[in-house]
């Protein structure tokens, strides 16, 4: 659709110049809450990466500065080496894995490595501490995500003990 | 994000680091109507960041922001040299008796210094350096308007240009600093991935220290020699202290011609007041010695992480190269040089990231020969 020269001009000062293709993102649990103007905002921050099959993504021990997000395909979270016996959990799209790299300097707890070929959407911590300051209702969101996110997956694991 | 230190980094990556900065200063002194302006365009994004950030915070875009700062302040500089020009040229004549008047005023107490001096300490008594200091001072003074102040206004008319493109440099990078971050991002493989972010986000944090540190750091001098040459009741503390505050940013030779024109000021306005002149003198020491140790330790030269030897040493180094281009230009170049002289060691250390390059390689031949062999 052509717009108009106010229109343009509209769309030049708001920044809501750009095509809305945003159904990827829309796909991704931690950002469910977030409205379509915002994820906007959160496309510009992050960082495109694809991955073979088999392709380690990080090891464990490893600096943790970012988060990623499983855009198509599926990782293994295993302890370093020990895909079989190791195993921690199979995630595929619309989840995300990392997470700690938001919250502090730990190393990470665990190795990811690809079982299909990958697309991972990554936000760096830096770019989140950012928003935290210029968007802070949009961090907000993910951060109550990220909590949910995170005593979820403490409810298994305390599920899974008592079992 | 932590901190780039120099805590690790090997005796050959210091050698690499100090090598690398050389021929940097090296090749940019042959481009200096360049790095100039891109230096200024650096100093301005990292002013005008948080201004952006507060801008795109109301609701406005990330690209009208840049647009609107940089325009604004693009504007205010056309502003400024417009109001300027005319002034400049209605006194310009009168501006350069009261300099004449000055420079004699200083020669005056160079002399009467140099003769103290002379009456004090015996081996000075008999020769003739309080002449030969005048006769230059007063040769300097009188080829000043026909020699050195055509060629300064040239330099200043010549330079107009490439300066008014620090403005639209620092749009560029408040508009597209995180669009290049990407793109950077994505070139390098996956298993580099996150180190070479680490490295931008620390190159960006260095820089921004250092230039945040010298408008602190010129903030902080201005202060200290405004209100001290005020209290000493020399005539326009104002203009001396903001001029020598902005001549500090070369190092050692500015404050020393700060020092200059504030004594030859004061020689002139209050002539034969020589404890006034050693006040002064004692003023900017003392300046010298805070910034020495309290100031640029606190504001700059903890964040940057350089020894003060080096630090030394490189001031140096980059004079010997460059001249006054090279003092101001060596640390900014050697603390971002440090750090990717830091990652890239790291990364090369790492045998553990280079051989998940390496699979990753591997997987990606596989994966292109994959169908090649098949028969039809």
């Amino acid at each position: 659709m052509e717009l108009s020269l106010t229109g343009k001009f509209q769309a030049f000062t708001t920044g809501k110049f750009e095509a809305p293709q945003l159904a990827t993102l829309r796909g991704i649990s931690l950002f469910s809450q977030i409205a379509a103007s915002e994820l906007r905002t959160i496309r510009g921050l992050l960082h495109h990466r694809s991955y073979l099959k088999n392709e380690i993504i990080f090891d464990e021990g490893e600096k943790a500065q970012a988060i990623y997000f499983i855009v198509q395909g599926k990782v293994l979270i295993c302890r370093q080496g020990r895909p079989i016996d190791g195993l921690i959990a199979e995630l595929g799209a619309g989840q995300c894995f990392g997470e700690m790299a938001l919250l502090d300097n730990s190393p990470r707890m665990a190795q990811v490595r690809a079982i299909e070929d990958c697309h991972l959407d990554v936000l760096f911590r830096e770019d989140f501490m950012n928003l935290l300051q210029t968007h802070s209702h949009i961090a907000s969101k993910i951060t109550l995500e990220l909590a949910r996110l995170m005593g979820e997956r403490l409810r298994q694991t305390v599920n899974s003990y008592v079992l | 994000m932590q901190q780039a230190s120099s805590a690790h980094i090997g005796p050959v990556t210091w050698s690499s680091i100090i090598a690398s900065t050389c021929l940097l200063i090296f090749l940019f002194q042959k481009i200096l109507w360049l790095v100039v302006p891109f230096l200024l365009a650096l100093l301005l994004y990292y002013l005008l960041a948080p201004l952006c950030r507060k801008l795109v915070l109301s609701g406005l875009s990330s690209d009208f922001a840049a647009a609107l700062l940089s325009g604004a302040f693009l504007l205010l500089v056309i502003g400024m040299l417009l109001l300027i020009y005319p002034v400049v040229i209605a006194n310009a004549g009168e501006w350069q008796h009261t300099l004449m008047r000055y420079l004699e005023g200083g020669s005056r107490a160079v002399e009467t210094l140099i003769y103290g001096m002379q009456q004090r300490f015996s081996f000075l008594r008999y020769s003739d350096i309080s002449v030969s200091v005048r006769e230059n001072m007063v040769s300097f003074a009188e080829s000043l308007s026909s020699k050195h102040l055509s060629g300064v206004i040239l330099a200043v008319v010549a330079w107009l240009p490439s300066l008014l493109l620090a403005p639209v440099i620092a749009y560029f990078l408040l508009k597209d600093g995180a669009r290049l971050r990407k793109f950077i991002g994505e070139s390098v493989p996956n298993a580099y991935f996150e180190k070479t972010l680490y490295l931008m986000y620390a190159l960006d944090r260095t820089a921004r220290l250092y230039f945040v540190g010298m408008l602190k750091l010129a903030a902080i001098d201005a202060l200290f020699l405004i209100v001290g040459l005020w209290l000493l009741g020399v005539p326009s503390a104002l203009m001396l202290g903001l001029v020598a505050a902005v001549l500090g940013w070369v190092p050692y030779l500015g404050p020393i011609i700060g020092c200059a024109l504030s004594v030859m000021v004061t020689a002139t306005d209050f002539p034969g007041e020589m404890p006034l002149i050693y006040s002064v003198i004692g003023l900017f020491a003392l300046l010298r010695i805070l910034d020495d140790f309290v100031f640029v330790p606190y504001v700059i030269g903890k964040n940057m992480s350089i020894h003060p030897l080096l630090t030394l040493l490189m001031f140096f180094i980059g004079e010997a190269i460059a001249g006054i281009a090279g003092l101001m230009l060596v640390i900014p170049i050697l603390g971002i040089v440090m750090v990717i002289g830091e990652t890239l060691e790291i990364i090369f250390r790492d045998t553990r990231l280079r051989a998940r390059h390496a699979y990753a390689q591997k997987l990606r031949k596989q994966a292109a020969n994959r169908d090649l062999g098949l028969q039809q």
